[in-house]
């Protein structure tokens, strides 16, 4: 499809991913009717922060890591949702009983937390709304109790003990261990029981009870309980609204190399699956979601002239007052060379991958990413 | 228009030198330098694209 046929575009979703690929059409010549549907009130806002930063700041409301205001001249539906997309007739409805016509259309609606149960008890941490309520519980030092050993699991147990809270983590296996590999699972997990964090391993855990008295019951058996009880076990992508689409399968949104699911529907962000070194697979990161933005939108623009995606993932962690910058794939296996640095300080490290990659991570080290890019390499 | 970091709150990303390596980029121990303060057209909006994919929101276009 070339810029003169594509009049009306239509990006569903304000995150990151939705901002980013409405911003990119513009730069790529699209000078039609843009319009911009978000489901959250709130302007865009930076969604790492809020495990991070925006947990231990209690002056921030939110307000400092909103993202610049949008440049990109679009129409800004706030606090609607698309409840339906019509590809026959290129409608996307809304909630509000609107239909807007398209021509093109991005999907950036992302995802939501994983629950265990549907008890208002279990705590979830998505949206700058769930930081803001968590914070505000945090000032008087409840216990807690964290389900889920992922990066997100972990980054919570780490704002919540700098709060002055009792913390014990859930982990299925180690922490940490399957997403990051064995080695920088050890680190960080060692860091944070040296902050006093309690971890718990089980094979399984669950969220039982009634509300106003839910605990979690581990596999083995035994029953924990706490003041305050988070879950952080991933993420579900909004895909319901494109049912009858034929365009989700197991729930998420395949695409080819240029973020497309089909001619003029794009895809970005944390419901898109789509072709990596490592197979087809959703990469549910902030840089991800910037990388599927920008080339999902040129190639609504200039077809399959736009360059294809050539993905590198950048992820980065802040826990326990240790700092953690990985490019390339993880989890990265077995013991690391040290570029600079090394195994108790600061440390600059690479690990081959079994598929001929390099993953470059700096701990507690500070360097510009892009050498840390050049010390990692992509798979052949 | 004019560029504007609120140095504390870097962490040396380096998304926006990747998004404008002509305006900024980070020095040999990570810290971000300014190459130009005040940008138009479209220097404006590479600035404004540093600005928009930086994760800490350390970046402003004023």
């Amino acid at each position: 499809m070339s810029a003169a046929a594509l009049r009306r575009v239509v990006v569903v979703g304000n995150g990151i991913a939705g901002i980013t690929a409405a911003d990119t059409l513009r730069e790529a010549g699209f000078d039609g009717e843009l319009t911009v549907v978000g489901d959250e009130r709130h302007p865009a806002y930076s969604r790492p922060a809020l495990s991070k930063a925006l947990l231990l700041d209690g002056d921030d409301d939110g307000a400092a890591h909103t993202l610049p205001p949008a440049t990109h001249g679009a129409t800004e539906l706030l606090g609607v949702r698309a409840t339906g997309l019509d590809t026959d007739r290129r409608l996307v409805t809304l909630d509000d009983g609107t239909a807007l016509p398209y021509d093109g259309v991005v999907l950036a609606t992302g995802s939501r937390a994983r629950r265990l149960s549907a008890l208002p008890d279990e705590v979830t941490l998505r949206g700058l709304d769930d930081a803001l309520e968590l914070r505000r519980r945090l000032a008087d030092r409840p216990s807690v109790l964290v389900v889920g050993g992922g990066p997100l699991g972990m980054e919570i147990a780490s704002g919540c003990l700098a709060s002055g809270c009792r913390v014990t983590l859930v982990s299925q296996g180690e922490p940490l261990a399957a997403q990051l590999g064995p080695y920088l699972a050890r680190v960080l997990t060692a860091a944070g029981r040296e902050k006093g964090l309690t971890v718990v391993e089980t094979g399984a855990a669950r969220i039982e009870g009634t509300p106003g008295d839910a605990r979690v019951v581990l596999a083995e058996g035994a029953e924990l309980g706490a003041e305050v009880l988070l879950s952080a076990v991933g993420d579900v992508p909004n895909t319901e609204w494109l049912h009858g689409t034929g365009l989700v399968v197991d729930g998420a949104v395949p695409v080819d190399e240029r973020g497309l699911a089909r001619p003029g529907i794009a895809a970005v962000g944390d419901l898109a699956v789509f072709p990596t070194s490592r197979g087809r697979r959703r990469v549910p990161l902030w840089s991800s979601a910037i990388d599927q933005a920008k080339v999902a939108a040129r190639a609504l623009v200039h077809g399959a002239d736009a360059p294809p995606l050539a993905f590198r993932p950048y992820f980065w962690t802040e826990q326990f007052g240790r700092t953690l910058k990985a490019v390339g794939h993880l989890p990265a296996d077995g013991e690391p060379e040290y570029v600079d640095g090394g195994p108790d300080g600061p440390a600059l490290m690479t690990w081959c991958q079994e598929d001929g990659g390099t993953t470059a991570v700096a701990l507690d080290y500070r360097i510009p990413i892009p050498r840390l890019r050049r010390l990692s390499r992509a798979a052949a | 228009m004019r560029i504007v970091l609120d140095r504390p709150r870097c962490e040396g990303h380096g998304l926006c030198e990747e998004a404008a390596p002509r305006l900024m980029h980070l020095d040999d121990e990570g810290e971000l330098v300014l190459d130009r303060e005040e940008v138009d057209g479209p220097d404006a909006a590479l600035a404004r694209a540093a600005a928009r994919v930086c994760p800490v929101a350390a970046l402003r276009v004023a």
